[in-house]
C-alpha cells in the first residue's frame, strides 16, 4: 500500500514536471531554429542567435531589469515582512481587514494600476518621479502583496511558544526577533522575495507606463522587438536571462534560501 | 536601517534619471525596422541640421502612448509621437494636444488639404498608408482585384482576419460595406454582413499584425488585409507575396506626428514635425520605409510611384473615413462585431 | 485530535496588545497607502465621471449590469479563475511536498525546473503552449497522424487553452505559496504517527493535509488573483471569442478610450477579489484559532 502510494506519487511528479517542461522546450527549440518556424531537426539548429545578444541593445535592458527585480525585490521583502509582523504575528486590532488591504493591489488588473500611478504622480506634480523611480515604487505596490501573504503564511505557522520560551530566558524584543522570528519565517521570506523578483523582473503592462527612453526593461525591449517581427532572437533573450537568473536564484539556494528547514530536518 | 538602504536605492535611481543634457528633443515611435529608417533618414539628418540631440523612444505602442499622455495630462515625457489620425482627433477634442498650424510648422501648408483635413488641427500627416489585399503569389495564380476575393471558394480556410482592436477592422468593415453597396458610415449593414461571411470562412482572429504575418510567412493564409506599408515590407524579404489596391477602393491609415501639450521642448518639436514635413525628407522617408505621402508634390521613383499613394490620382482611389463619425459608433460597432462577426465564426 | 494535542496552545493577553502592534505596519501601509489607494482612489473617481464632460454619473455603472456581453465576460472570469486557482493547487501540492520533505540531490533540479517557467517570459510561453496546442499544433498533428481523431481537436482558443496556459503561468506561484506552509509543519509530527501504526495515506489526511490549509487557502486566493487579473495568456490563447474582464479593461483603456467604463470594470473586479481574499483569510484565521485554541 504505501509502495504503491509512493510510486503513484512520483508518477505525478514526472507528469507535473512535464507539463511544466513542455512549453519551455519549444522556447529553447526556438531559440536554436534558424528561422522564426520552430524547428526541432538538431543538425539545422544554430547558436547564432546567442551570439547576437552581446550587444548592448539587449545587455543594457537586461541589467536594468536585473537591477529593477534586486532592488524592488529587497523594499518588498523589507515592507512584506513588517507588515507580515503586525498582521499575521502580533494580530493587530482588525488583522483580517488590514490583511485584505495589504493584497488588494492583486486584484487590480496590471494596466488600471500602471495608468493610476501615472494619473496620480501626474497630479500631484511629481513629473520627476516618472521614470525609474515610479518604476521602483508601482513595482513595490505591484509585488507587496504577494511577500506579505508568503511571509504571512510562514508566520501561521510559527511555535509561539518558542518566543514565549526566549522570553522567559530573558531575551529582549529584538533579540527575539533576531534569534527566534527571522530565522523561522525565512524560508517564507525568501518565496515572497523570488515572487518579487520574478514579477518585477516579467513585467509589462506596469512598466509600459513609466520606462523612459534610453532606459528600458527587457521585457519593454522584447516586446518593441515584437511588434515587427517575431524572429528567433526573443526566444534567445529569454532563454538566455533564464539561465542566468536560475543561476542566481540556485546560488541563493545554496546559501540557505528555501531548504532553510528548522525543526530538525534532515539536511 | 534597511527602510534607509531602499531609500539609498531609490535616490540613486533618481540621480540616474535626472542628468538629462541640454538641447535635447525625445521622438516616441516603434522599433524594429522603422527604428532603423527613421534614424537614417529622418533624425540623424535632422540632428545635423538643426543640432539638436534626438532620444529615440521606441516604448509602447500608438495606443499605450496615448493612455500615457491622456494620464499625465499632455506631459507624458516624450516631445513628438507618431500615432493615427483617429488619435489626433480624439487628442484634440480632450485637449492634450498642441494645434499645429502653418503658423507654427509652415511645410502643413504643403500637405493635401483633403488629407490634412481628416487628421484635424493636432495632427501633421507624415505617412499615409492604404489597406490592401496582401496574397501568396505561389498559391493563386491570377492576382486578386477585388474585395471579393476574399470570399473566393479556393480560399475557403485560408484567411485571416483582425480582431476589432486591431484598426484594419474597422475600417475593413466600412470598405466592405462600400464593396456591398452601402456607405462609410451610417449604412453599415452591408460591411458587416460581409464580415460575417468571411469570418465563417476564416481560421480566426488575430489582433497582433506580427503574428498575422506569420500565418502568411508560413503557408498556413493565403490571403489577407494588411496595411501596405507592412506588406510592402514582406515582399521585400523575399516572401513570394504581393499587394494590391482593390477596385473598389480602400481606406488610407494616416500617421500623424503630434505635439502633447505640455510637453518639456515643444519648439524643437515644431522644429522636427516641419523637418519631416519638408519635401526632400518626405522622398526619403517614402523611399526608404516604401508608404505614401499626404505631399503631391513630391519625387520619387516610378516603382514607387506605382505601389504607393503620392498624386492627387491616388487619393482618388481612397475613401477618406469620417474619423470622429467612427470614433463616436466604435462602442457600437464592437459590439456588433462581437455578437455578429465572432459569433459566427465559432 | 493528535493535531490539537500536539500544537502550542496561546496567551490569550497577547491579542490586545496596544498600538504598538500597528507600528511595524506603518510602512508598508504607508506605501500602499500612498502609492496604490490614492490612485485607485482617483480610479474609483473616474468611474463616475462621463466620458465627456467629466459630469457626475452612475452611467457607467449602469451599462455594466445591462451589458450582456461584458455580464457573459464577468461569469467567464469567475468561472476561468475557479478553476485555474484548484489546478494550480492541486497540481502544486505534491511538487511543493515533494521539495519540502525531499534530501535528495533531485531535490535542487525539481525546484529549478518548478520555478524556470517563470523567468521565460509570459508572451513567449504563451506561444509556446500555441505551437504545442493550436489545430495545427504537436498534439493535433500526433493525434491526426496517429489517426485517434480525423478533425482536430479544439485546444486552443478557448476555455481549455486559457485554463492550461494560465496553470502553468501561475504554477510556479503556488508550489512557492504551498512551500512555505508546508517547511513550516515539523517531519517529526509525521515520524511519530508513522511510528505509531498510521498509514502514509493516515497521515497525509490527518496530518498533512490539516497543517497545510494556510498554504492551500493562499495557493488558492494567489491562483485566483492572478488568473483573473492577468491579460496576455487569455488574450493570446482565448482568441476572440473567449473575452474576460481583464482583457476587456485593456480594450476600454487602450482602444475604446472609455476610461470610466474600464474603470468601473476594475472596481468590480477589485470587490469580487477583496471578497474573496476576505472569506479566505477569515476561513483561515477561524482555522488557525481552532489549530491554536
Amino acid at each position: 500500500m504505501n509502495r504503491l502510494l509512493a510510486i503513484l506519487f512520483k508518477i505525478s511528479l514526472a507528469a507535473i514536471l512535464a507539463f511544466i517542461t513542455l512549453p519551455l522546450l519549444v522556447v529553447i527549440a526556438a531559440s536554436v531554429s534558424p528561422t522564426p518556424a520552430v524547428t526541432f531537426r538538431p543538425s539545422d539548429w544554430t547558436l547564432g542567435w546567442y551570439a547576437a545578444l552581446w550587444d548592448s541593445r539587449w545587455l543594457d535592458p537586461f541589467l536594468l531589469s536585473v537591477k529593477l527585480a534586486a532592488t524592488v525585490s529587497v523594499a518588498s521583502g523589507v515592507l512584506g515582512a513588517l507588515g507580515a509582523y503586525s498582521v499575521a504575528y502580533a494580530k493587530c486590532p482588525g488583522h483580517t481587514a488590514i490583511m485584505s488591504f495589504l493584497l488588494s493591489p492583486m486584484s487590480v488588473p496590471q494596466i488600471v494600476k500602471g495608468v493610476a500611478i501615472v494619473l496620480f504622480l501626474s497630479s500631484a506634480g511629481l513629473f520627476n518621479l516618472l521614470g525609474t523611480p515610479g518604476l521602483v515604487v508601482a513595482h513595490i505596490v505591484l509585488t507587496l502583496p504577494f511577500v506579505v501573504r508568503m511571509a504571512a503564511t510562514a508566520m501561521f505557522n510559527f511555535d509561539k511558544r518558542l518566543d514565549r520560551a526566549a522570553r522567559i530566558l530573558g531575551a529582549g524584543p529584538a533579540q527575539r526577533i533576531r534569534y527566534v522570528l527571522l530565522p523561522l519565517i525565512r524560508s517564507g521570506l525568501f518565496s515572497g522575495m523570488t515572487f518579487a523578483f520574478i514579477l518585477s523582473f516579467n513585467n509589462i503592462p506596469i512598466s509600459v507606463f513609466l520606462v523612459k527612453p534610453g532606459q528600458t526593461t527587457l521585457p519593454i525591449t522584447v516586446i518593441n522587438h515584437l511588434e515587427y517581427s517575431l524572429d528567433p532572437v526573443l526566444a534567445a533573450v529569454n532563454v538566455a536571462s533564464l539561465l542566468f537568473i536560475l543561476g542566481a536564484i540556485l546560488l541563493f539556494e545554496k546559501i540557505g534560501g528555501f531548504s532553510a528547514q528548522f525543526h530538525g530536518g534532515s539536511k | 536601517m534597511k527602510f534607509s538602504a531602499f531609500c539609498t536605492g531609490v535616490l540613486i535611481f533618481v540621480t540616474l534619471a535626472a542628468n538629462s543634457r541640454a538641447e535635447t528633443l525625445v521622438v516616441n515611435s516603434y522599433g524594429g525596422p522603422y527604428e532603423r529608417i527613421i534614424r537614417e533618414r529622418i533624425i540623424t539628418p535632422f540632428e545635423a541640421a538643426f543640432g539638436i540631440d534626438v532620444v529615440y523612444d521606441a516604448v509602447g505602442s500608438a495606443a499605450q502612448d496615448y493612455a500615457k499622455i491622456k494620464a499625465t495630462n499632455g506631459r507624458p515625457g516624450f516631445d513628438v509621437v507618431v500615432m493615427t489620425a483617429s488619435q489626433s482627433l480624439e487628442g484634440c477634442r480632450e485637449g492634450l494636444l498642441m494645434a499645429l498650424s502653418p503658423k507654427n510648422v509652415p511645410n502643413l501648408a504643403h500637405l493635401s488639404p483633403a488629407m490634412a483635413s481628416v487628421a484635424g488641427p493636432c495632427g501633421a500627416v507624415h505617412e499615409v498608408q492604404y489597406l490592401s489585399l496582401l496574397y501568396r503569389k505561389d498559391k493563386l495564380a491570377d492576382p486578386p482585384t477585388s474585395w471579393a476575393a476574399l470570399a473566393d471558394e479556393r480560399l475557403k480556410g485560408k484567411i485571416i482576419l483582425p480582431t476589432f482592436q486591431n484598426t484594419m477592422a474597422a475600417y475593413l468593415v466600412e470598405i466592405l460595406s462600400v464593396a456591398n453597396g452601402g456607405d462609410l458610415l451610417d449604412n453599415v449593414e452591408p460591411g458587416f454582413e460581409a464580415m460575417a461571411a468571411l469570418a465563417k470562412r476564416s481560421i480566426g482572429f488575430e489582433q497582433s499584425s506580427s503574428i498575422m504575418e506569420n500565418y502568411i510567412k508560413d503557408g498556413q493564409v493565403w490571403a489577407m488585409p494588411f496595411w501596405n506599408g507592412r506588406a510592402q515590407l514582406l515582399v521585400d524579404s523575399g516572401l513570394p507575396v504581393d499587394y494590391v489596391l482593390p477596385k473598389e477602393g480602400s481606406i488610407p491609415l494616416m500617421a500623424t506626428l503630434n505635439v502633447p501639450k505640455n510637453a518639456e521642448n515643444r519648439r524643437a518639436a515644431t522644429k522636427f514635425v516641419n523637418f519631416f514635413l519638408e519635401k526632400a525628407s518626405q522622398e526619403s522617408w517614402v523611399t526608404g520605409y516604401k508608404v505614401g505621402s499626404a505631399r503631391t508634390d513630391i519625387d520619387v521613383p516610378a516603382d514607387i510611384r506605382a505601389k504607393q499613394i503620392t498624386t492627387e490620382a491616388d487619393l482618388k482611389a481612397l475613401h477618406l473615413p469620417d474619423l470622429a463619425g467612427v470614433a463616436a459608433r466604435l462602442s457600437a460597432w464592437g459590439e456588433r462585431w462581437e455578437r455578429d462577426v465572432v459569433a459566427a465564426a465559432n | 485530535m493528535a493535531v490539537i494535542a500536539l500544537s502550542t496552545s496561546q496567551s490569550p493577553a497577547r491579542r490586545d496588545l496596544s498600538v504598538k502592534t500597528f507600528l511595524p505596519l506603518m510602512a508598508p501601509a504607508i506605501v500602499l497607502a500612498l502609492f496604490f489607494a490614492v490612485p485607485m482612489g482617483m480610479m474609483i473617481g473616474i468611474s463616475f465621471q462621463s466620458r465627456d464632460a467629466g459630469a457626475l454619473t452612475l452611467a457607467s455603472y449602469s451599462r455594466f449590469v445591462n451589458d450582456g456581453l461584458v455580464l457573459v465576460g464577468f461569469g467567464r472570469t469567475v468561472v476561468m479563475s475557479g478553476l485555474v486557482a484548484v489546478c494550480v493547487t492541486v497540481l502544486a501540492y505534491p511538487l511543493a511536498y515533494y521539495l519540502a520533505r525531499s534530501t535528495s540531490r533531485w531535490r535542487t533540479v525539481v525546484l529549478a525546473l518548478a520555478i524556470a517557467p517563470e523567468l521565460a517570459g509570459v508572451v513567449l510561453r504563451t506561444y509556446g503552449w500555441l505551437i504545442i496546442l493550436d489545430d495545427r499544433g504537436f498534439i493535433n498533428s500526433a493525434l491526426m497522424w496517429v489517426g485517434v481523431i480525423s478533425e482536430p481537436l479544439p485546444l486552443s482558443k478557448n476555455l481549455f487553452g486559457v485554463v492550461v496556459g494560465l496553470t502553468h503561468v501561475i504554477l510556479p506561484f503556488g508550489v512557492l505559496s504551498l512551500l512555505t506552509s508546508l517547511q513550516g509543519i515539523s517531519p517529526n509530527l509525521e515520524r511519530s504517527a508513522q511510528i505509531l501504526g498510521a498509514s502514509r495515506l493516515a497521515v497525509i489526511r490527518h496530518i498533512v493535509l490539516p497543517l497545510s490549509v494556510p498554504g492551500i487557502i493562499s495557493s488558492l486566493l494567489v491562483g485566483f488573483t492572478m488568473a483573473a487579473s492577468a491579460y496576455a495568456t487569455p488574450a493570446l490563447l482565448g482568441g476572440a471569442g473567449f473575452k474576460v474582464m481583464a482583457t476587456m479593461v485593456y480594450e476600454q483603456v487602450l482602444f475604446y478610450l472609455d476610461w470610466p467604463f474600464a474603470a468601473v470594470m476594475a472596481n468590480v473586479l477589485l470587490i469580487l477579489m477583496l471578497g474573496v481574499a476576505f472569506v479566505g483569510s477569515r476561513i483561515e484565521s477561524r482555522l488557525n484559532q481552532n489549530l491554536h485554541l
